[in-house]
């Protein structure tokens, strides 16, 4: 009788303190709660990014309290792929881009009442150059002459030498350089200054956080109209709860029992079983994949300063010796958007490289053993798409949804036209093996991440080679990366392709692939050519992309420039893209951006997500 | 007792001298990793961002010189003594320039309680129940929580706590699945704050205690069933001295002292955290603060967790020597 009257004592107590759901106080329907894949930030109260500490990116900070000039949609934007959010327009270089202006957007204010003005623009800048080590140090210091406010709404950057793409910089893509609040830090040391609470220019300030980090909750300002997106409305939920660190499995229990309102990503299975279990759980795709293909390509990256793949044949003859088919289902169980091509199928790409350049793909060819192949198959994603409407329900019919979601094709596994191309190169076939030239048997290892999707990829990527007579090896180690960045690797799972996703122009990943940037082999490869493959042509289409602006119609073409080249030489064999299962409850919250409605990338730690707090609705309403 | 006082001081000594070892002997293992703490940083940094080439080696050098990596190893392990005896760990690379110790401290509270809590319940549960099960062979209610014991004392923990997280958090959701505390309840000493933590920790100390709970019974049981053997207790049960006394007096307390030494160590081990159960119930503590510090290559935080441990753990050892000769009798300092 006692042992129950203190359990009903007990359980009565965690009612009465309001303690028994995950949210306490906070009024569900005004909430919405977002998992945030970062993991728990181990100093979560410093909200110094410009520095660092330990506070964490992703916890909403960046999403929902910080600005800067422009957003780049890696989708299709809210209003055009482009968002002028601190600056009122685009930048305007003079003649030869060694002067960057910039025109403020006016009546924007800081949450504790202070204007933003240009001043706090150029105190970012020279602060930044200040302190080696900061966040944008490097950034800056290695671009800016010097930074002057011509008027309160006035910026002009001198240059250290001509950069046509400077603004990206400030262009926030997963995030750019944000707007230090000159009036608080100005009186502090920014390298230990923790900015606790912050003062934030975007439309939500800080409400509370655990001091464990397992969230962070932020609040709309009353005075939203005073930010850079209340042209889109008011943001609708008074709170957005950012969830730290929740293991795969528990975030579907989370969603499933309303704890949680949008998944960063699941596992394909973990989505196809939320989606079954849940009628309110949507995907990007209204049926399968359900996955939003990110502006990422993952590729098998050769090191091409090793004598091995120094012979575009020998890259060639690999990349034929895999059927995509068998990837496709291995690695995402059919759910792999494909690109033959060095752009990933993603944002609006297919618009400007897939769809045009389909013709010139199907009519490519490569000449091997006296023969000419044409190795393009457009038919293979649909083939993909009918393997798995037997066993998954919302495989889209149409051939054009087929392609937007599956890829528009890849190169058909061809073992003839790959023995050729070996042959060609000096290998030979002994049995089922194949020997270099120089008479040692033809190994590659592959190194792939130990776990997921990846590792599913890797895995049955190295047994075709090994059926098709290479000693194909696996590597999983756990320092791969920094490997990969030493030059230390035969060929690995890797992405060095990164795209806007929104906007056509390459430049993001593209700069960093001329030649001048390849380092000696043992020396440091900087992002993000890790292939450390160079070729004259390339860095001539690099040059001039350098030379035109951000939005100019030239750079779409020599991007498909750059695409024909990498098809011929293929330095990377491109795949997919990559597929984030990023998954939204309709219990309290709709509107969530989809491929349909694809104003904003769904993934959560994307600093450009911001807008979806504007646009989703009550779904009460 | 100067001989008594003898023994502590070489203990004392030796106890430094483990200390000593052991913090020297992490900190160049650390400082032997492949992991560079710059490019782990810089990883951070440019994994998602547009910086350039030059920018990122600009970035590089600033950061190499902050952190001091380029200086000699020799150089180094000197700098680290010198600041920890000075009770200043650095600061955590991860966190850079947070001290490391105050990453530490916010941390260790949630595991020592945690901890401490379900491993002082298991011990004297499990302990009590074994000493019992051991002198009363016959009781079917204890054969049955053998039975259970061993069961249970196989699983793997983590299926266990899954279990249990699917149960009670999904299945008959009644408990709270994450976190250290609920949302919105203020951090502090106040009736919300610790009836928060009590209901979070409800189902992590749960699934600890249930695996826990078989080691020491089975071990205590075994001991047990030797002891109840011994001459002195076939004489004490002939000589019609109570039950109650016998296994008190005679069987628990003789079988007590191996399992009471296994408790200092397990403490100590206290400080380096569960790992599993922070993981699966996104629990605070200093398990996943060494997990992200190792994976980070922050190795200051590495330093600061494993030199609390290493002492912690040594010091118990050094307190349950002090205490054997008044626990048992039959040990006596020459």
């Amino acid at each position: 009788m006692k042992m129950k009257t203190l359990t009903g004592a007990l359980v009565l107590a965690f009612a009465a303190t309001g303690l028994w759901g995950q949210i306490g106080g906070l009024p569900r329907e005004e909430s919405l709660i977002i998992q945030n894949p970062e993991g728990a930030p181990s100093n979560p109260g410093c909200f110094n990014l410009w520095w660092g500490c330990g506070g964490g990116w992703s916890t909403g900070l960046h999403q929902l309290a910080l600005d800067t000039f422009w957003y780049i949609d890696p989708n299709a934007g809210v209003d055009g792929v482009i968002h002028n959010s601190l600056a009122a327009g685009p930048p305007e270089y003079n003649d030869d881009f060694s002067e960057m202006t910039v025109f403020l957007r006016q009546g924007i204010y800081w949450s504790d009442g202070v204007e933003f003005t240009s001043a706090d623009v150029v105190y970012t800048v020279e602060s930044q150059i200040e302190h080696p080590g900061a966040t944008w140090s490097g950034a800056f210091s290695t671009n800016v002459e010097s930074v002057q406010a011509i008027d309160d709404y006035t910026v002009r950057f001198i240059l250290k030498a001509p950069n046509s793409r400077f603004q990206s910089v400030f262009s926030v893509r997963w995030n750019a350089a944000w707007i230090i609040p000159k009036h608080i830090f100005e009186n502090e040391d920014p390298t230990t200054f923790e900015f606790n609470p912050p003062v934030s220019l975007g439309p939500y300030t800080l409400h509370s956080y655990d001091p464990n980090g397992s969230w962070h909750i932020w609040e709309r300002r009353p005075d939203w109209e005073r930010t850079t997106v209340a042209e889109f409305g008011m943001p609708a939920p008074r709170y957005a709860i950012y969830r730290h660190g929740i293991p795969t499995d528990r975030r579907l229990i989370e969603m499933v029992n309303g704890d949680l309102d949008m998944i960063h990503d699941l596992t394909p299975e973990g989505t196809f079983s939320i989606v079954k279990q849940d009628e309110t759980a949507q995907g990007w795709f209204p049926g399968f994949p359900y996955a939003h293909p990110d502006p990422t390509l993952p590729a098998v990256v050769f090191n091409t300063q090793n004598e091995k793949f120094q012979d575009k044949r020998v890259r060639w003859a690999l990349a034929l010796m895999l059927d995509a088919q068998t990837m496709s289902l291995a690695s995402y169980r059919g759910a792999a958007t494909f690109s033959a091509i060095q752009v990933p199928p993603t944002g609006l790409h297919p618009d400007d490289y897939h769809e045009p350049m389909q013709d010139w793909l199907e009519t490519f060819t490569i000449e091997a053993g006296g023969k000419t192949f044409q190795p393009y198959d457009p038919e293979v994603t649909l083939r993909i798409a009918e393997t798995v409407r037997r066993q998954f329900d919302g495989v889209p019919e149409d051939e054009q949804a087929i392609r937007r979601s599956f890829g528009y094709g890849w190169w058909a596994q061809n073992l003839e036209a790959a023995a050729l191309l070996l042959e060609d190169a000096g290998f030979e076939k002994q049995g089922n093996n194949w020997y270099m030239p120089n008479g040692e048997r033809f190994t590659v290892e592959l190194g792939y991440s130990a776990e997921g999707v990846m590792s599913r990829l890797g895995s049955i990527i190295v047994q075709q080679w090994i059926q098709a007579g290479v000693d194909a090896t696996s590597r999983t180690d756990p320092q791969l990366w920094d490997q990969m960045f030493m030059g230390e690797f035969d060929a690995q799972i890797g992405w060095s392709v990164e795209t806007w996703g929104g906007h056509p122009d390459l430049s993001f990943f593209l700069d960093s692939w001329h030649s001048e940037f390849v380092a000696e082999p043992g020396a440091r490869q900087p992002a993000r050519n890790w292939q450390r493959w160079s070729h004259p042509d390339l860095d001539r289409i690099i040059e001039e992309i350098r030379t035109i602006d951000f939005n100019d119609p030239r750079g779409v073409e020599l991007g498909q420039e750059f695409v024909r080249l990498t098809v011929e030489e293929m330095p990377t064999i491109p795949i997919m893209s990559y597929n984030v299962f990023s998954v939204q409850s309709n219990r309290y919250w709709t509107n969530f951006p989809t491929s349909e409605n694809n104003y904003a990338n769904p993934v959560t730690n994307w600093a450009n997500g911001r807008y979806i707090l504007n646009l989703i609705e009550p779904a009460s309403r | 007792m100067r001989t008594y006082g003898f023994f502590v001081l070489k203990r004392f000594g030796q106890l430094l001298i483990v200390v000593f070892l052991g913090v020297s002997a992490t900190f160049f293992i650390t400082h032997l990793s492949p992991l560079d703490p710059v490019e782990q940083t810089m990883g951070r940094l440019t994994r998602q961002s547009g910086f350039s080439p030059e920018a990122q080696e600009a970035m590089r050098a600033a950061l190499t010189e902050l952190y001091g990596t380029d200086k000699p190893l020799l150089e180094q392990f000197y700098s680290f003594w010198s600041r920890l005896v000075r009770g200043d760990m650095g600061p955590s690379l991860l966190a850079f320039p947070t001290p490391a110790l105050r990453l530490v401290k916010r941390a260790l509270p949630w595991t020592v309680g945690l901890l401490t809590t379900t491993v002082l319940i298991t011990w004297t549960v499990g302990n009590l129940l074994g000493g019992l099960a051991g002198y009363f062979q016959n009781s079917r209610l204890l054969k049955a929580f053998g039975v259970f014991a061993i069961g249970v004392q196989p699983i793997p923990y983590y299926i266990v706590a899954f279990i249990m997280l699917i149960l009670f958090g999904f299945l008959w959701p009644v408990l709270p699945i994450s976190g250290g505390a609920g949302m919105f309840v203020e951090p502090g000493w106040n009736i919300h704050y610790a009836l928060s933590i009590v209901h979070h920790s409800i189902l992590p100390a749960s699934s600890i205690v249930v695996v826990g709970l078989g080691t020491w019974f089975l071990g205590m049981r075994a001991l047990v069933s030797n002891v109840v053997t011994e001459d002195y207790v076939t004489y004490a049960e002939f000589g019609g001295v109570e039950s109650r006394k016998i296994v008190g007096s005679y069987v628990i307390r003789n079988a007590m002292i191996p399992q009471l030494t296994a408790l200092a160590m397990v403490l100590g081990g206290v400080f380096s955290g569960t790992i599993i159960t922070e993981e699966v119930f996104s629990y605070p503590g200093v398990g996943t603060l060494l997990i992200d510090a190792v994976n980070a290559g922050d190795y200051t935080l590495v330093l600061a967790v494993t030199s609390i441990s290493i002492a912690t753990v040594a010091t118990a050892i050094f307190v349950i020597d002090l205490l054997y000769p008044l626990l048992d009798p039959r040990v006596r300092v020459r």
